[in-house]
């Protein structure tokens, strides 16, 4: 159960969201190399790039489990604010990949759209439906 | 969910940052509750409970 006064549930808080930052940054850190290594700075050498890609991986193993120990640490509004817009952003991840996916076998879509935009749609739609939710409970 | 908490928190002088201290959550917390907007988890309606000395359903009204 967490504890929150006004100072030292600020500053718990402050740290736990701090400790959940460096693990996302880590990773997409480590997503960055893994994507951009290959060509920037090994030559598209096997090894490096499954190591690249092994440290993503863990990483991103690292930071699931940072955000799991997050949630259920932090303030019971907090957490339901994060766990609506967490179901939203799914949904939306969900029913967008998949219209896109039923529309380009149909061949309506004339050109292809990056894999990598799916995250960045799922990343914004997050921080909207965080925002939303603070404000409806505010 | 309709509840006493403002009225039981305003009988003894307390904010809401008063009340959210001694519970353990955040003010948003409170006030949310208190608005009717977001229903308690039940170790923090228990925790109400023991503070103001009430069952829970004197804190909390069944709407239905």
């Amino acid at each position: 159960m967490q504890t929150h006064n006004q100072t030292g549930g600020d500053q718990d808080a402050a740290k736990r969201a701090g400790r959940l930052a460096l693990w996302t940054l880590a990773w997409v850190a480590s997503l960055a190399l893994a994507r951009f290594g290959p060509s920037l700075l090994w030559d598209y050498q096997p090894v490096a790039s499954w190591v690249a890609v092994a440290i993503n991986l863990a990483l991103g193993i690292g930071w699931i489990v940072a955000h799991a120990r997050y949630l259920r640490e932090i303030d019971e509004l907090q957490r339901k604010i994060m766990q609506d817009a967490m179901a939203i952003t799914l949904g939306v991840g969900w029913v967008v990949g998949f219209a896109y996916v039923v529309a380009d076998g149909a061949e309506l879509i004339a050109r292809d759209i990056s894999i990598g935009a799916l995250p960045v749609l799922m990343a914004v739609v997050y921080m909207i439906a965080t925002v939303v939710g603070q404000l409806r409970y505010r | 969910m309709k509840n006493r908490l403002k009225d039981l928190r305003t009988e003894r002088n307390w904010t809401q940052a008063d009340l959210a201290q001694h519970v353990s959550v955040s003010r948003q917390t409170i006030n949310a509750i208190e608005k009717g907007k977001f229903d308690p988890s039940l170790p923090l309606a228990f925790r109400l409970s023991r503070l103001f000395d009430l069952t829970i359903e004197e804190i909390f009204l069944d709407g239905e």
